[in-house]
């Protein structure tokens, strides 16, 4: 008896004071992510985290999709199939709020991107200047990584503008901009802070792109890189497009003279040499991979932007949520020729006529387009133009460089120009032709100050024009925003 | 001498008299529950020492002399019974039992106390209570059975987890469900399915339990420590007792369907409404009949969505015990076909508890328990889903039907045809039948659930005990869609596996020393220790392009490996220290105290640890001498007043790695990125609260009444809320979790059980609960004035606002139709009373001067309209037993609370989608129409609130619900010898058989959003609940 209550006793205090707190059960470590302390210790991980402010770029809510959709649908181009809000119905017939899910997810997609490039370039800033990573990382290695990250940092910026903000054009940028966000963001601080005008965002686009151009790398040696990463024509090849938006026409020209040969057949004279691809449908078809695309989002069945994200379920014929092309008298489709290379991307499927430039609806392989050499041609050429406000036979030679190209037949002659003005309107309608489908007829309208046109659906009824005075001419900033940056004005 | 003789014989003549005054009284005491035989009960004559104990077979005999009056029957768990022998010799007896025995014993935290020793706010609810009820799982039936416990089944849908509330919501990111403790082992809770929901508390068999637990304040819970703040609910599987085998077998039959349908147009009224409204919006298209097989197409499409489900359950025990060992076996079989059409559930569970005593100090146990749980679904669609089966029985127009003429299905890409109708090609919405036919949701369980025991007693008082736990779950969810339409046609056939187990281990160790001081002082000392770990690890992968439609699972042959074979890990341990003191002077004063320091691995280094703890006082007034020795003890059989006071925590909240700034991998094309995924709170930790509680219980007339009267303050803190953060901030998911927001419940419980007849042959009882609960958001995030919620993603319904309750209604005011134009007037954030026409150019015009205003929407002219949390809500319980025959009702209800009916919005919604038959017969006509219908104009999605809410569809929910009826008739002794059975009772039962109530809907006790703290109460889409009929036997051998 005595001694079971001893034995009992001496079990009691093992078992209240011998515990079994194994230090990593109560300390673990994750498996399936990396702590923050350890990813600039290998190059790897550097170029890994590269490779993951691409991957943030390609969302399907920003360059991997429906950014491009976006600028394509609320324009005059396209009718949809259903009236499902979440494929941007609101969107086509203008009738966002500052609550609509697209208004929140581009912008929560693109701020996610500004952030994850202030946190790398952070990161990488500290590392390099403590010594940590100069052992296996060189000069040109760390530079070409700042510059890939301020130039995602800078078209990020872009596109909220684009979206977000009267264009430049309105008030010579002395509208409201977007916050302007340049440092990281990891804890609860800082939610509090002022847009800055559109002037001063634009600024900071172009510092970004002037500081990247001077690091940037000129050729990766791969073309699956050159086309995917941004190298020096890349910068260039956007800056062209910033200009071109800001009307800053000189500027545009000085810009793509760093790259656009004086005559044809205009490949870059330098860096990787981009140039316009002999077919028009090869620049669509896998592997995406023609030197035309100077910048792409690749996906693969692994790395997709997803169901109703991808390209191909807005376009391609058999999506229930497809849009359509308008395609009755007036229409872009009624004017383009039947032999034009551009009409032939285009069949009628059932009455309904869709672009077929994007058709892997099933694993959505279709690679979005963010910059092609045909838009440094007919940007260069618009420049040339309207900066004199005169045509000329090299502006003239740019448009049927990229015209030809698909319609052999359609060549201009200088003479076919009796005005500036209708070299306007033809370049306008050659670069609706060129770029259908890729997110750029939004852009065209928005930065010259044209009003939306009117559509009209025989199911949902017409959609009236909007004018660049009207509140809807662009997007209102999301409430989320509004509520919790107590110094953002709608 | 001769004197002597007569003495002797006066003696025996006397012993003779004595002896032939005596009587032999026989009988059998049964049990009121089941019927069966009560072995072990004491039968005495009143007012004397004289008694017997009934035999293994509930019989006795007793001789009783001649002059006694009363019999007595006393057995522990029932209520002490007398009978007046009135010159019978037979006398049985039913024993009622006693749900509220003074003697009864209950679970506590970590052991068990007299209930009348406890001072914690404690219901009990016995197993046969629930098994009775024929749900899938216990949790299902709690509804109506506790006070301050509400239940809520989200839907019909088969095997759907209930939100369990105890006293209220008491959190507002993190889980406010209960902690489940079966046989002292956490166990995993809520939905263990995909889209074939699968409760995980299924798993544990009603008919296994023997009695539940719910521990409610501080007091109770307090030894959970860090996991108590939304109370505890115990669980003790059932053990053999008696020297008998004992065998029971529990089946029934029966069939289940939906109830309260909406009353959907029909094609004439579909054609003439919606011609109507193409026309009043200036289209120029008419819709029209069409005839499949010269037949005209009319279709109800809930047809093909619901069904009359039919299942059948089985359940088989056998137990026993010698006298150191006892033995409980059971198996059970269940197979339900859902209300919804190829909703499946299936059950097969294995139990076996035994427990042996080694020696006099020496005794072990196991409880050891397999379950594998199956179900199959189809998308049944709460929210916004295409393919959502709830949403298409109501949203496809009557006028297309499933088929075409050859008998194929009717398919428009993905989605179903117009069929030429006049409506677009293809409607974009899912053909119910094809789906149903062709697509497939599985979810397969396999759960092990054990424990093992040990207990050593080296001296008297003195009780020692390891207890070794674990939780295995396995568990698979499988898609399947097939190619020809619906969600798989995209992708050409698309299949997905999950797989994933979970496993957790318990080990708890205890020390419990009970002794009596002094004589009247006595002292309970309980210290312990707990580790628990718990390891989650899964896996998945899809595959797309079937290559050939034969086809039907992953393991087929397919084209496409789909995305990347994905995958999780994660861990998270505790370790913990207990103990508790409990006293009480002469059973009139207690005090008891109780402590806990809880670790967990998924908080920061620095806040690791945290200490719990409460404290409680209980004055038993009818010990004290004035009552006990006053008449006031006739009146009074019992009367006991608690205070106690806790703090305990909350910590569901807090991820494996939450206080972790963490980077995650993915794929940028074929190259692997890395990119910042986390940010992490270092300064996170559990949320805790202060509970106060004020009890009153009482007995009257002899505990034939007995009641519970409690008061109770939770002061919640610290709670964790993933503080927005500016989008431009670019944070991943746009918030880091805090520990800032506060909120407090406080209420009222009354409970009441009164014993309204309690006769041999005729035994009434009835309980009353009631609960009255105030909760109030009391802080949120600095900065942050409100939080807005989502109903799946796309409709914002609720808002949580400081000095309200969580998860308010949010909606737009609308004030009925304007009767002059037939158009919505909507209130804008001024006050303005706009008016809304789809078919104008400027489409929101002022009400008063017809100028054109801005368009109403959610985020600027929403207001928090409603609370859909009830004011008051609990349960009534009738039982009745006469003669062989029993009749239960029970009865749920709630007041004071409102639901949104997006299901009404949907039903009123002016595109293609089917109408409600109102809208057919209300919506306005012509001006000085007084309708809350407006004018019907097409592809108007505004008016009737499917673009954003408004408060013409939040509606009361109050209502009165029939739970569950049955009725029974018990068989006594029937065959005898070794094939005798004790009793038979065989039964039928309705489940959900009323409801009374205003509202609009399927049913107001409805939950889209299910356990969601910030958006409660919405009816979106969601699937009526299921009316069940079930027939069953009960036998026991």
């Amino acid at each position: 008896m005595k001694n079971i209550l001893k034995a009992s006793i001496i079990l009691l205090l093992i078992l209240l004071t011998t515990g079994c707190t194994k230090d990593e059960w109560m300390n673990p470590a994750p498996i399936t992510s990396l702590s923050d302390l350890t990813v600039f210790d290998t190059k790897e991980r550097i170029e890994n985290q590269v490779n993951g402010m691409y991957a943030s770029l390609k969302s399907g809510q920003h360059l991997g999709g429906r950014f491009l959709i976006y600028n394509d649908v609320r324009c005059d181009n396209f009718l949809p199939k259903s009236s499902n809000l979440v494929t941007c119905f609101a969107t086509w017939n203008h009738t966002v709020i500052s609550s609509t899910n697209e208004v929140q997810n581009l912008w929560g997609a693109v701020y996610a991107t500004i952030n994850v490039v202030n946190v790398f370039l952070d990161g990488l800033t500290a590392a390099w200047d403590e010594g940590k990573i100069t052992d296996f990382v060189t000069q040109a290695e760390y530079n070409q990584y700042k510059s890939e990250a301020l130039t995602i940092r800078a078209m990020c910026y872009f596109d909220l503008m684009q979206m977000y903000s009267k264009p430049y054009n309105i008030g010579s940028g002395a509208n409201r901009g977007v916050p302007l966000r340049l440092t990281p963001n990891k804890s609860a601080e800082g939610n509090d802070l002022a847009p800055s005008t559109v002037a001063e965002v634009y600024d900071q686009i172009l510092k970004d792109l002037n500081d990247a151009e001077g690091m940037a790398i000129s050729n990766y040696g791969s073309t699956p890189l050159n086309i995917t990463r941004v190298h020096k024509n890349t910068i260039i090849a956007y800056k062209t497009r910033v200009y071109l938006h800001m009307q800053n026409w000189p500027s545009v020209i000085t810009e793509s003279a760093k790259i656009v040969p004086a005559a044809a057949p205009f490949t870059a004279s330098s860096g990787v040499p981009n140039t316009l691809d002999a077919s028009y449908a090869d620049i669509f078809v896998s592997p995406n991979t023609t030197m035309e695309s100077i910048l792409s989002m690749p996906h693969t069945a692994s790395s997709n932007p997803g169901t109703q994200n991808n390209l191909a379920h807005y376009y391609q014929s058999g999506s229930d949520e497809a849009y359509y092309l308008v395609t009755g008298p007036g229409s872009l489709y009624d004017a383009m020729d039947d032999t034009d290379a551009r009409k032939v991307m285009m069949s009628n499927v059932d009455g309904n006529v869709y672009l077929t430039k994007y058709v892997d609806r099933a694993s959505r392989t279709d690679y979005s387009p963010v910059i092609r050499w045909a838009e440094v041609l007919l940007n260069r050429a618009e420049a040339l133009v309207r900066s004199g406000n005169t045509v000329t036979q090299g502006a003239v030679d740019l448009l049927n460089a990229v015209r030809t190209r698909s319609l052999a037949t359609g060549a201009y002659t200088l003479a076919d120009f009796s005005s500036a003005a209708q070299f306007y309107t033809a370049i306008l309608q050659e670069r609706n032709m060129e770029f259908l489908g890729e997110g750029i007829r939004n852009m065209d309208l928005m930065r010259l100050g044209l009003t939306i046109p009117a559509k009209t659906s025989s199911i949902f009824g017409t959609v009236a024009a909007i004018p660049s005075s009207a509140q809807s001419y662009f997007w209102p900033v999301p409430d989320s925003e509004l509520s919790y940056n107590g110094l953002m004005t709608p | 001498m001769k004197k002597i003789f007569l003495l002797c014989s006066l003696l025996l003549m006397t012993g003779y008299l004595v002896m032939a005054q005596t009587n032999l009284i026989t009988g059998t005491v049964v049990s009121s529950e089941d019927r069966s035989e009560l072995p072990g009960v004491f039968v005495t004559v009143k007012g004397t020492t004289l008694g017997t104990i009934t035999g293994p077979d509930g019989s006795y005999s007793i001789q009783v002399p001649a002059n006694a009056r009363t019999l007595v029957y006393s057995f522990v768990g029932f209520v002490t019974q007398e009978q007046e022998i009135s010159g019978r010799n037979r006398i049985d007896v039913v024993l009622q039992q006693d749900l509220f025995n003074v003697d009864e014993v209950v679970v506590v935290a970590y052991g068990t106390a007299q209930r009348r020793d406890v001072a914690g706010a404690i219901s009990t609810v016995k197993g046969g209570e629930i098994a009775k009820m024929n749900m899938q799982s216990f949790d299902q039936a709690l509804a109506g059975k506790a006070a301050g416990v509400s239940i809520t089944l989200p839907n019909g849908v088969l095997n759907n987890p209930p939100v369990i509330r105890i006293r209220g919501f008491n959190s507002i990111t993190s889980s406010s469900n209960p902690l489940v403790v079966v046989d002292g082992v956490p166990v995993f809770t809520g939905n263990i399915g995909g889209t074939a929901i699968q409760n995980s508390l299924a798993d544990i068999n009603p008919s296994d339990i023997e009695s539940m637990e719910i521990l409610k304040d501080a007091s109770a819970t307090a030894l959970y420590g860090s996991r108590a703040a939304n109370g505890v609910i115990i669980i003790t599987t059932k053990h053999g007792s008696g020297a008998r085998t004992k065998v029971t077998y529990d089946g029934f039959a029966g069939w289940t369907e939906p109830y309260r349908l909406f009353d959907l147009m029909n094609a004439e009224q579909y054609i003439e409404h919606k011609n109507l409204a193409f026309s009043n919006a200036g289209l120029s298209t008419v819709l029209h009949q069409v005839n499949i097989n010269g037949v005209p197409v009319d279709t109800d499409w809930a047809d093909f969505v619901y069904q009359k489900g039919f299942q059948q359950s089985h359940a088989l025990t056998v137990s026993g015990s010698s006298p150191s060992t006892s033995y409980f076996l059971s198996i059970g079989y269940t197979d339900q076909d859902g209300m919804v059409k190829k909703n499946f559930y299936n059950r097969k569970n294995t139990r076996m508890n035994v427990d042996h005593k080694i020696n006099q100090y020496l005794s072990i146990g196991a409880n050891i328990a397999y379950t594998n749980g199956y179900t199959e679904s189809p998308n049944t669609g709460s929210s916004f889903a295409t393919a959502g089966a709830a949403r298409l029985a109501f949203v496809l127009p009557p006028i297309i039907g499933p088929y075409l003429e050859d008998g194929s299905y009717n398919l428009y890409g993905s989605g179903i045809g117009g069929m030429g109708t006049g409506l677009a090609a293809g409607l974009g919405y899912h053909n119910p039948a094809q789906i149903m036919d062709t697509n497939k949701h599985t979810t397969e369980s396999d759960r092990l659930l054990a424990t093992l025991s040990a207990t050593l007693v080296p001296v008297k008082g003195l009780m020692l005990k390891t207890v070794y736990g674990m939780d295995n779950l396995a568990r698979e969810t499988t898609t399947f869609w097939s190619p020809i339409g619906g969600d798989g046609y995209g992708y050409g056939g698309y299949a997905y596996n999950w797989t994933g187990k979970d496993k957790r281990w318990t080990w708890t160790n205890t020390a419990n020393y009970n002794m009596t001081f002094i004589e009247k002082l006595n002292i309970g000392l309980l210290a312990g220790l707990e580790y628990q770990r718990t390891v989650s690890k899964s896996w998945d992968a899809t595959k797309t392009a079937v290559s050939d439609p034969f086809f039907e699972t992953f393991a087929g042959a397919w084209s496409t490996a789909y995305g990347v074979p994905d995958g999780d890990y994660g861990e998270n341990f505790y370790a913990s220290y207990f103990g508790r003191i409990n006293t009480n002077w002469d059973k009139k004063y207690y005090l008891e105290g109780s402590f806990r320091r809880d670790g967990f691995s998924g908080l920061s280094m620095n806040n690791k640890w945290g200490n719990f703890g409460g404290v409680s006082f209980m004055w038993n007034i009818s010990n004290e001498s004035f009552i006990a020795n006053s008449s006031l003890s006739n009146l009074f059989s019992d009367i006991r007043l608690k205070l106690s006071y806790g703090r305990v925590g909350n910590m569901f909240g807090i991820g494996n790695y939450s206080s972790l700034f963490l980077y995650s991998a993915s794929l940028y094309a074929d190259q692997p990125t890395l990119y910042f995924s986390q940010a992490g709170n270092a300064d996170l930790k559990w949320e805790t609260s202060d509970k106060y509680d004020v009890g009153l219980s009482f007995g009257l007339l002899k505990d034939r009444l007995q009641a519970d009267l409690n008061y109770f303050y939770n002061d919640v803190n610290n709670l964790i809320l993933n503080v927005p953060q500016s989008p431009s901030k670019g944070i991943p998911g746009n918030s880091i979790p805090a520990n800032v927001g506060s909120m407090f419940n406080k209420g009222f419980e009354f409970s009441l059980t009164s014993y309204n007849i309690t006769k041999t042959n005729f035994n009434w009882t009835t309980s009353f609960n009631f609960t009255a609960l105030k909760n109030e958001v009391t802080a949120l995030a600095p900065g942050v004035d409100e939080i807005r919620t989502a109903t799946a993603s796309l409709e914002t319904t609720n808002i949580t606002v400081v000095g309200q309750p969580v998860g308010m209604l949010l909606a737009v005011e609308t004030r009925g139709v304007d009767p002059a134009t037939g158009q919505r007037i909507f209130v804008n954030a001024a006050g303005k009373e706009v008016l809304y026409n789809h078919a104008a150019t400027n489409k929101w015009t002022y009400r008063s001067d017809g100028s054109v205003a801005p368009a109403v929407n959610t985020s600027n002219d929403a207001v928090p309209w409603a609370s859909p949390l009830p004011k008051f809500y609990g349960g009534i319980d009738n039982n009745l037993d006469f003669k062989g025959f029993d009749v239960a009702l029970n009865l749920t209800y709630a007041f004071g609370f409102y639901v949104y009916s997006g299901s009404k919005a949907g039903t009123r919604d002016q595109r293609w989608w089917n109408n409600s038959v109102e809208v057919y017969e209300t919506a306005w006509k012509k001006p000085g129409d007084i309708t809350n219908i407006p004018k019907p104009v097409m592809n108007d999605n505004v008016s009737n609130g499917s673009a954003f809410p408004i408060t013409e569809n939040i509606e009361k929910g109050d209502y009165l619900k029939v739970r569950n009826i049955s009725a029974g008739y018990t068989f006594k002794n029937i065959l005898q010898g070794n094939l005798r059975i004790e009793s038979l009772r065989v039964y039928a039962q309705v489940f959900n058989a009323f409801v009374f109530t205003n509202y609009s809907g399927s049913d107001p006790e409805v939950s889209t959003n299910t356990d969601s703290n910030l958006a409660p109460g919405i009816d979106r889409n969601t699937a009526p609940q299921a009316r069940t009929y079930t027939f069953g036997v009960n036998v026991s051998f």
